[in-house]
């Protein structure tokens, strides 16, 4: 008979989602997805000018704050069809590829590798070994045996506490691990060096946007960076010198260590290229705009359906027409008045909390759907998309991904193994390496254009009078992140925002549809039901952020509890 | 230099959850401070939290806390208090991951040796609402509690003459009047 295990909420993850799966024979026969918090940030803008939107929706969520203020800001800009001046154009670019690549890093190292590492076998390696093995995967200069040594020194140190601290958390010791104590080792010396590195890029973010966790220096039009070659306090030659060189170091990082790292953890544990699929319909929007009106884009974006690569469609700007007239809404399953899904400027968020139940409604989250169908968005989209339609840059390091397996465990993955909770990790390793590269090439973008003498930074906004509608995208860390906005004699009408973490956390709809988690979770093995390692491997592959998904707190203040079996 | 971060812990869009940045918002218009203290409106940082804390000699947080005390009560916490706390179990309702954070700045060696939260106990964490009458009136024992801390750990502040307005942008406003134009 069939066993329902609740995970509650699944750690290390931003924010509180929970879990059910139902167990039959050692492997998931259903799944539920759910988040526990209300939602209903949105309500707030309502009678607000739109040109302050960006500084609330900034606030949705402390993890993603400058995603929140992008799309805001780019919503109002379609509304008012605006064009955006390319020192705007490039500061933005370079402040979202920052951030994104802090993201990156820290979603593999810090809140999902543990699923792959056992932290507790790190003692019994040996470092020199440890040392030799790094030495034939990378050059990267920080895998001497001193370095690796003083690593396996930090773990001694928490182990001999008598506490683990951070590590209380994890499955030590479990079957489904499987990495030599060597192998573990370098790992988790990567786990602290890349806390320096994910620092090294919110440098970069906080120096053009003045300051972090929120950014000052948006504005409906552009930015309010003052630009001038000669002075250090506004962006000359000194910052663009700083940006460069903290750019370096983190681009290395990812090329060197993330990107090797994903690579070895995925020729060891080749089996989750068959695991956790799911929905294979997938989603992205084109980022990172190389003209003032937004007509060509560094990174594409389009949509596949049911796994179908040849059969790719591509999106052509940012807020194309397909993608504004095919989103919706559904509330069937989610603690919400209404019946019909409803397009996002026509979007309501009035709470109809009934408690859990698993064939009425569950969850907080709203189930987001394109042409009605569920969508999978994120880094996986975003490669298998770009691959699809033969993206110079996707294909470069999508190929090396699938040599570099290749050469460590002697897998070869095509194209389809993507479609998996490995592909999840790598896509966003691929991903993670064309937005280094991209880091590089705006930034000479920014500084010859400024060189040029061109030191404009904005084009002021009118307000119309009459009702216009906007929507404002980015292809966000988590995938595709779409702001909605109604203004009406100058002021927000309605506001919705449509995030990367509802769309893959999405409940069923009224067809009875799973979302993406959900779908990617039935017939997973796994090897101890009571310790649901494989549950949390997969759904850690998304990276959830459920804070923007919901957006608040948790009513009941309850503690929490993990892996209750019913 | 021995360096001191305040930093306001919540968010500003939930009621009671922003009294953390706005007692800092507060500090900020009426004292000035010493080059090593530093103030933040962290806003609900999660674990990038880690990399505001590391290297500091001093930490003082100002959040709201759920508790069984009525609202408005001021609670303090010490570091040991916090480390207390597993790392999945929360403190307070929005998750701030403080013990995580601080653990991880441990392992690196690099923890604040003097770490004080000042928690307030809040009552109403609706959108878009202010801040509840019995957390709007613990806003100046929250000051206290800090500028008590500051001054024992040797930290320099100054009431000023002319206080600044508070920057409390999320309070409603006019609209055509953007916060910043």
């Amino acid at each position: 008979m069939a066993k329902r295990i609740t995970i509650d909420p699944i750690t290390r993850i931003e924010g509180h989602l929970r879990i059910d799966v139902e167990v039959d024979n050692n492997a998931v026969s259903n799944a539920w997805a759910s988040c526990t918090m209300w939602r209903g940030i949105e309500k707030i803008l309502r009678g607000r000018d739109p040109r302050d939107a960006w500084l609330f929706t900034q606030r949705f969520c402390g993890v993603c704050t400058t995603v929140h203020a992008m799309a805001s800001v780019r919503s109002v800009e379609d509304a008012l069809k605006l064009e955006i001046p390319l020192n705007a154009q490039y500061i933005r670019n370079l402040i979202l590829i920052a951030h994104a690549l802090h993201d990156h890093i820290v979603h593999f190292y810090q809140l999902s590798a543990l699923d792959w590492v056992d932290v507790m076998q790190v003692p019994k390696a040996d470092p020199a070994a440890t040392s030799k093995l790094a030495e034939s995967l990378s050059p990267w200069t920080r895998n001497s045996r001193n370095e690796l040594k003083a690593a396996q020194d930090r773990v001694n140190a928490v182990a001999a506490s008598g506490q683990l601290g951070i590590f209380a958390n994890g499955y030590w010791g479990h079957p489904a691990m499987r990495l030599s104590p060597e192998v573990n080792l370098l790992a988790f010396s990567h786990y602290v060096q890349a806390l320096e590195y994910q620092r090294k890029a919110l440098q970069v973010v906080g120096i053009l946007g003045s300051k972090t966790p929120h950014i000052q220096n948006l504005t409906v039009g552009g930015v309010a960076n003052a630009i001038d070659l000669d002075s250090t306090s506004a962006l000359g030659m000194d910052k663009l010198e700083l940006i460069r060189t903290l750019l370096e170091q983190v681009v290395t990082f990812v090329q060197q260590v993330y990107f090797v790292d994903v690579c070895a953890v995925a020729a060891m544990y080749p089996e989750w290229f068959k695991i956790g699929s799911g929905v294979r319909n997938y989603l992205a929007v084109p980022d990172l705009p190389l003209d003032s009106r937004g007509s060509e884009y560094d990174l594409p974006g389009g949509y596949i359906r049911d796994g179908d690569l040849g059969g790719v469609k591509g999106f052509r700007t940012a807020a194309d027409e397909v993608f504004r007239k095919s989103v919706s809404e559904d509330v069937v399953h989610a603690y919400y008045q209404g019946e019909k899904p409803l397009h996002p400027w026509k979007g309501e968020t009035e709470p109809a909390f009934t408690g859990w139940d698993a064939d009425k409604k569950y969850s907080w989250v709203k189930a987001p759907r394109f042409n009605g169908e569920p969508m999978q968005v994120g880094p996986l989209a975003q490669v298998l998309i770009g691959y699809a339609q033969g993206h110079p840059l996707t294909r470069k390091y999508a190929d090396m991904a699938i040599e570099k397996v290749a050469a460590i465990g002697g897998v070869r993955a095509t194209p389809a193994a993507l479609h998996s909770t490995l592909g999840r990790h790598a896509a966003r390793a691929i991903r993670a390496c064309m937005l280094a590269e991209l880091a590089q090439k705006h930034l000479q973008l920014l500084t010859d254009n400024i060189a040029k003498g061109d030191y404009t930074v904005r084009n002021v906004p009118v307000m119309p009078t009459h009702e216009v509608e906007g929507v404002g995208t980015h292809e966000a860390p988590r995938g595709t992140l779409s702001h909605w906005i109604v203004i009406e004699d100058q002021k927000i009408k309605n506001y919705q925002a449509v995030v990367p973490s509802t769309w893959n956390a999405s409940p069923r709809d009224h067809a009875g549809a799973h979302g993406p988690y959900e779908a990617s979770l039935l017939h997973t093995p796994l090897a101890r039901p009571e310790e649901p390692l494989e549950v949390l491997r997969t759904v850690h592959s998304f990276d959830p952020c459920m804070a923007c998904a919901c957006h608040a707190f948790d009513p009941s203040g309850r503690k929490i509890g993990v892996a209750k079996i019913l | 230099m021995k360096r001191v971060l305040i930093g306001g812990v919540g968010n500003v869009l939930l009621g009671d959850d922003g009294v953390g940045p706005y007692v800092v918002r507060m500090l900020e218009a009426l004292y000035s401070f010493g080059e090593a203290v530093s103030l933040a409106d962290l806003g609900t940082p999660a674990l990038d939290l880690t990399h505001q804390i590391v290297g500091l000699h001093a930490l003082i947080l100002v959040d709201s806390v759920a508790s069984d005390d009525p609202p408005g009560t001021v609670v303090l916490y010490r570091k040991e208090d916090i480390l207390r706390v597993m790392p999945a179990e929360r403190l307070d309702p929005h998750s701030p991951a403080l013990s995580e954070c601080l653990m991880t700045a441990d392992m690196l060696g690099a923890s604040p040796e003097h770490v004080l939260l000042v928690g307030i106990v809040g009552s109403c964490y609706d959108p878009g609402q202010p801040l509840s009458k019995a957390v709007r009136q613990s806003v100046a024992k929250s000051i206290e509690a800090i500028l008590t801390e500051l001054e024992r750990l040797g930290f320099g502040f100054e009431k000023k003459m002319l206080p600044n307005e508070p920057e409390i942008w999320w309070a409603d406003r006019p609209v055509g009047e953007p916060v910043l134009a």
